[in-house]
C-alpha cells in the first residue's frame, strides 16, 4: 500500500498524519499477509490494531478540530463518514473480543481498512485541501 | 430503466477506478438481459432501497480481481481470499455510494444495503425475473460488468 503525493491536501499536520496512517496500515497488511504461522504473528497483529485504533481516533479528532477552525462547510458530512468508519472498526473489535483473533476475520477487516483509507484520504479529504486553496491557502 | 441510473454508476466506477488503481474504464455496449446473473469469478451484490429499489451487481474475472488488489496493497495476490474479497466488496460499496450521491442530484434519495460477496458464478434468483441492464467496462487489466436492476419506488 503506497503513499502517493496526489493524496496530499496541502495542510502539513494532516498530510503527516495521513502518511503515518498509510505506513501503519501498510505494516498491518504486511503482517496479516505474511506466510508465517498465524499464532506467531498474532501478538504483532493485536499490538498494531491497538495502536491504529487510538491513532485513527486521534487523527479524526484533530482533523475535525481543524475543519471547525477553518469553518469547513462540509464538516458534518465528514464527521458522519468518520463516525461510520469508527463504528465499523468497533464492530470488528467486538467480533475479535467475542470470537478471538480469527485469521479469516482479520483478513476481511484488513481488506476493508486498506480500501476505505485509500478512498477516504484520496477523495473526501482532498476536498478540505480544495477549500483551503479556494480561500487563498491562508487559513 | 432510465439513462441516469446507468450514467451515475458508470461515472462513479470511472472516478473510483481512476483514484484507487489509476485505471480509466471505458464503456462497452449496454445489454438488456432477462435476469440478473453473471458467470464471472467474483460478484458483489449491493441492495438499493429508498426512492429506487433493486440490486446492483459488480462482476469481476479472477485475474482482474487479483491485479486490482495487488495495485491497492502493493503485494502479490494469488487467490481471492477474505482479504481480496473484502477489498473488492468495499470498492464496489464505495462506487455504489458515490453513484447514489450522483442520483440524489436527479432527486432520487436512496440507501445501500451492505455488500454481499459471491466467489464463483452469480445465479439468478428463481423468483425475480425482471429485466436488467448489463454495462460492460473495459480496462487494460480485464473486463468487468455492472448489472443494474432498479425500479422507481416513489
Amino acid at each position: 500500500m503506497m503513499w502517493k503525493d496526489k493524496y496530499k491536501i496541502g495542510v502539513e499536520l494532516i498530510d503527516e498524519q495521513h502518511e503515518e496512517l498509510f505506513r501503519r496500515v501498510s505494516e498491518f497488511t504486511k503482517i496479516i499477509r505474511s506466510e508465517e504461522d498465524w499464532n506467531s504473528r498474532i501478538d504483532k497483529v493485536k499490538e498494531t490494531m491497538d495502536f491504529m485504533k487510538d491513532y485513527v481516533i486521534d487523527h479524526f479528532n484533530e482533523e475535525e478540530a481543524y475543519q471547525a477552525k477553518i469553518n469547513y462547510p462540509e464538516i458534518e458530512i465528514h464527521k458522519k463518514a468518520h463516525a461510520s468508519f469508527k463504528e465499523g472498526v468497533d464492530n470488528y473489535i467486538k467480533i475479535f473480543e467475542e470470537e478471538g483473533f480469527n485469521e479469516d476475520r482479520i483478513q476481511e477487516f484488513g481488506g476493508k481498512l486498506m480500501t476505505w483509507l485509500i478512498m477516504h484520504v484520496g477523495n473526501m479529504d482532498q476536498k478540505i485541501g480544495e477549500y483551503v486553496k479556494s480561500k487563498g491557502g491562508q487559513i | 430503466m432510465k439513462v441516469e441510473y446507468v450514467n451515475s454508476f458508470y461515472k462513479a466506477a470511472k472516478d473510483v477506478f481512476q483514484l484507487m488503481v489509476d485505471i480509466d474504464p471505458q464503456r462497452g455496449d449496454l445489454k438488456l438481459i432477462e435476469n440478473i446473473s453473471n458467470d464471472k469469478d467474483a460478484n458483489v451484490e449491493l441492495g438499493v432501497i429508498g426512492d429506487l429499489k433493486g440490486t446492483i451487481l459488480f462482476s469481476f474475472p479472477k485475474n482482474m480481481t487479483l491485479e486490482m488488489v495487488k495495485i491497492l496493497s502493493g503485494m502479490e495476490m494469488d487467490k481471492i481470499d477474505n482479504f481480496a474479497s473484502s477489498a473488492l466488496g468495499e470498492m464496489a460499496n464505495i462506487i455504489g455510494g458515490n453513484a447514489l450521491t450522483l442520483l440524489a442530484k436527479h432527486h432520487y434519495t436512496c440507501d445501500i444495503v451492505p455488500p454481499q460477496i459471491f466467489i464463483g458464478e452469480y445465479k439468478p434468483h428463481p423468483i425475480d425475473s425482471d429485466k436488467a441492464l448489463l454495462l460492460p467496462l473495459l480496462t487494460p487489466i480485464g473486463e468487468f460488468d455492472i448489472t443494474i436492476l432498479l425500479k422507481e419506488n416513489k
